[in-house]
């Protein structure tokens, strides 16, 4: 196999197939009685809300964590060159990391002080 | 930097025997060059019933075992022991009526069970499941295929996966669907960023990201040794990443009923419960590969024969076998543990496992560069075996540093649960708070002052005067006035 | 109108009647629903020493989107009826409903203004369990007596004659006004 990333599409076509040919055949084989309670909102019975919380939006806290998320994500992933490549680049990586490092925890840190990490 | 170009000199400079495990180069070990498109497809297609087939099992498998564990049967009508319970699920659920709400937005619907369940698949693609095998006159390993960046493309697609939650936590229009998506997207991507940082101590052990390589650096000590706090760590993040007791809050059934698939039926439904259980299996696969050893024979079985059960199609099998002791876990963690708060969960991630892991991978670093002979060369000898100064010396510094923190830990633990211990008062006054309250064990009521001498509006002054002093329209006050 | 509603009468028909009778039967996921005291008896059949799990019904959906089957397990309060009526129109094709104990099924010994007197006032029902509370034995004797049903439940033109002759038995037989002696 000259092109290794290839397979990887094998099983994405695979996986994708079996499951649309799934949820296509429930779709053709199902019965369909629908009636207008049947396509409302679930909401424990009683009458549902025309819409979903908050009109549909999404509270701020989450695009918080969505955004420490990335803030992270990305710097652990920063990690990921150098741990490969750590037994050629010698004591320099070594330094270069804790520094790194030493800064990822300055904002960990900061975002702690502000609040950026609590739940309630 | 004098120093450190030097030390980089030194360590290019040094013998292939100094550097120990860590092979030279980051691609893969895994020789693809006598695998044409078609075994490939063959291979993927084997590895996707292979899934499949394990679902139906796993799924059968963890009632039973729960079933066992709270001292009931489980299962057992359906098919010998119960076996077409799973099967029945999944032949029902094509049967029943598929329904799309009449808020939904219709395409985004439809499409995020497909996602969620397509990317389960794709992480397995680059699994080794087993050593170089014989395919229609192919020599090819057991293992669909591998990248030098094999492990971030699993991070990458369970990323990718999470929108299938997201989106159909979103467009399903109501209200449950949508708090329950918020909330299972957000654990999910906290628990990644402890999840990849876990795997970086992995990453510096062997010097590669591609799986077949990291398999092949274990054959003579498992990861799980030198990075078992990667491991405790990752053990916990995959059940963070899956949704799944004791970290299910995406679908508490108390409080969300059924989370973001709360509106989805039949075989859409069925796309996520088959998507949740690959994905199980895709965590345990990749903590089997990083961890375990991948597909190689246990270290006893492995000496057999000079290495005779260790390859070829014996790896499938001892592959499963680490694999369904992932599984096993999951099962036990369900049938034992009850689920943990939401903000608990969320500390936890953020505030214990991000920070301590980081910290970990800070010593695996320093550990490594001693044993690579970053730190200096010296050596000395006990009982016969030679250990490198540099590297005793920082195991040392990063045990004791380890036993110092736990150690304040522990005290900053006990001086708060000291400080929180609530130590009732000896005596009370029931109607302190201007109504009646009854003592709690071992408390004495206050008597009033003047009780003995026996005028009652003299004896009961200092409890009149309490009440109004709080209550300041009570009917007590106005008599007091009248 | 699925397709399996569709299918010709004749051999293919009767493969894929019981072929879909058997799945059904063998996967029902009761909706989460308790009403009063018989609540607790549906929830004793859970533990192990009947365990509802054996037939694969351990999984109670909090959804009725994922239920295959509703029992009705307490009196409905005129309250309540609404909400039970909302639930079952919420769950999908193909689904049954269990009315348990007597309150559920006829009143019981509510006989007055706030209790329904029958769920089957609201929606229809396929098994009724008489009990006040039934044992959990009889809820499972229930459960036992629908499998058969839906086992043997016809499909698609035979469905429609079926219905068919439930009707016309139906406005054959003798009103109970007109029955005379101990109504056995």
């Amino acid at each position: 196999m000259s092109e290794p990333y290839v397979p990887i599409l094998f099983m994405l076509g695979l996986g994708f197939a079996f499951a649309a040919l799934s949820v296509f055949t429930s779709l053709v084989v199902g019965p369909k009685r629908y009636n207008r309670a049947k396509l409302e909102a679930y909401e424990c019975g009683i009458q549902p809300s025309p819409q979903a919380a908050g009109g549909g939006r999404i509270p701020i806290k989450y695009y918080l964590t969505a955004m420490l998320f990335i803030v992270f994500d990305i710097e652990s992933v920063f990690l990921y060159p150098f741990a490969v490549a750590f037994n050629k680049l010698g004591l320099f990586a070594l330094v270069e990391m804790v520094l790194f490092i030493l800064t990822v925890f300055v904002a960990y840190a900061y975002v702690w002080r502000r609040g950026g990490l609590d739940w309630d | 930097m004098s120093l450190s170009t030097a030390a980089y000199d030194i360590a290019l400079s040094l013998p292939a025997g100094v550097t120990g495990l860590a092979p030279a180069n980051d691609n893969p070990v895994a020789d693809f060059s006598d695998t044409p498109w078609w075994v490939a497809l063959i291979k993927a297609v084997g590895v996707f019933v292979y899934l499949l087939l394990s679902t139906l099992l796993v799924i059968w498998f963890e009632r039973r075992v729960i079933g066992r564990m709270q001292q009931r049967p489980g299962p057992n009508r359906n098919g010998p022991f119960g076996l077409l319970q799973t099967l029945a699920d999944g032949m029902k659920s094509m049967l029943k009526e598929d329904i799309t709400p009449a808020n939904a937005d219709r395409i985004v619907y439809t499409t995020a069970p497909l996602i969620a369940a397509t990317m389960a698949f794709v992480s397995f693609a680059i699994i080794p499941l087993g050593g170089t095998v014989s395919i229609f006159g192919h020599e090819t390993p057991l293992q669909i295929t591998d990248v030098p960046v094999a492990v971030l493309l699993v991070l990458a697609v369970a990323s990718v996966g999470v929108y299938g939650i997201v989106l159909a936590g979103w467009s399903s229009g109501s209200t449950y669907p949508l708090l329950g998506g918020l909330r299972s997207t957000a654990q999910v991507i906290s628990y990644e960023i402890a999840m990849g940082l876990s795997l970086v101590a992995i990453f510096l052990y062997s010097g590669s990201m591609s799986t077949s390589q990291i398999v092949a650096a274990q054959s003579s000590l498992w990861y799980i040794l030198p990075a078992f706090f990667s491991f405790a760590v990752y053990v916990i993040t995959m059940v963070g990443e899956t949704n799944r007791l004791p970290f299910d809050l995406a679908e508490g059934e108390g409080e969300l009923t059924g989370g973001f698939h709360t509106e989805y039926s039949a075989m859409r439904f069925a796309m996520f419960y088959l998507g949740e259980y690959v994905n199980m299996f895709t965590v345990s696969a990749l903590a089997t590969t990083m961890f375990l050893g991948g597909w190689q024979a246990p270290p006893f079985i492995a000496a057999i024969g000079d290495g005779a059960l260790n390859g070829g199609w014996w790896g499938l099998l001892w592959f499963t076998i680490k694999l369904w002791m992932f599984m096993f876990f999951f099962v036990w963690l369900r049938g034992s543990l009850p689920r943990v708060r939401y903000d608990q969960f969320m500390r936890f991630g953020w505030r214990f496992l991000i920070p301590i892991t980081l910290a970990w991978v800070v010593a695996v670093a320093f550990i490594r560069g001693a044993q690579l002979g970053f730190l200096g060369q010296g050596t000395f000898t006990i009982g016969g075996r030679e250990l490198s100064v540099a590297t005793v010396v920082i195991v040392s510094i990063v045990a004791v540093i380890a036993l110092a923190a736990a150690w304040i830990w522990d005290d900053k633990r006990a001086e708060r649960e000291a400080a929180a211990e609530f130590n009732p008062p000896e005596e009370i006054d029931p109607f302190e708070g201007g109504f009646p309250v009854p003592p709690l064990p071992g408390q004495r009521l206050r008597e009033p002052s003047g009780l003995a001498v026996g005028s009652g509006a003299a004896s009961r002054e200092p409890v009149t005067s309490s009440v109004t002093s709080t209550l300041t329209s009570s009917p007590v006050k106005e008599e007091t006035h009248g | 109108m699925g397709l399996e509603e569709k299918l010709p009468s004749g051999f293919l028909l009767s493969t894929v009647e019981g072929l879909a009778g058997y799945m059904r039967k063998a996967s029902i996921w009761p909706a989460t629903f308790g009403l009063a005291c018989c609540a607790i008896e549906m929830m004793a059949v859970g533990t192990p020493d009947y365990d509802i799990a054996r037939f694969g019904m351990e999984r109670f959906s909090a959804t009725p989107r994922q239920a295959d089957l509703m029992i009705v397990a307490g009196r409905v309060s005129q309250k309540m009826a609404p909400v039970v009526r909302q639930v079952y129109d919420q769950m999908p094709n193909p689904k049954w409903v269990i009315s348990m104990g007597v309150c559920a099924s006829s009143g019981g010994m509510f006989n007055n203004y706030a209790i329904v007197q029958g769920v089957d006032h609201i929606i229809p029902v396929d098994i009724y369990l008489p009990g006040c509370p039934p044992r959990p034995q009889m809820l499972l004797n229930a459960i036992i007596e629908l499998h058969k049903q839906i086992e043997t439940s016809p499909l698609g033109v035979n469905r429609e004659a079926a219905a068919r002759a439930a009707e016309e038995a139906a406005l054959s037989a003798t009103p109970t006004h007109q029955m005379k002696g101990l109504l056995a």
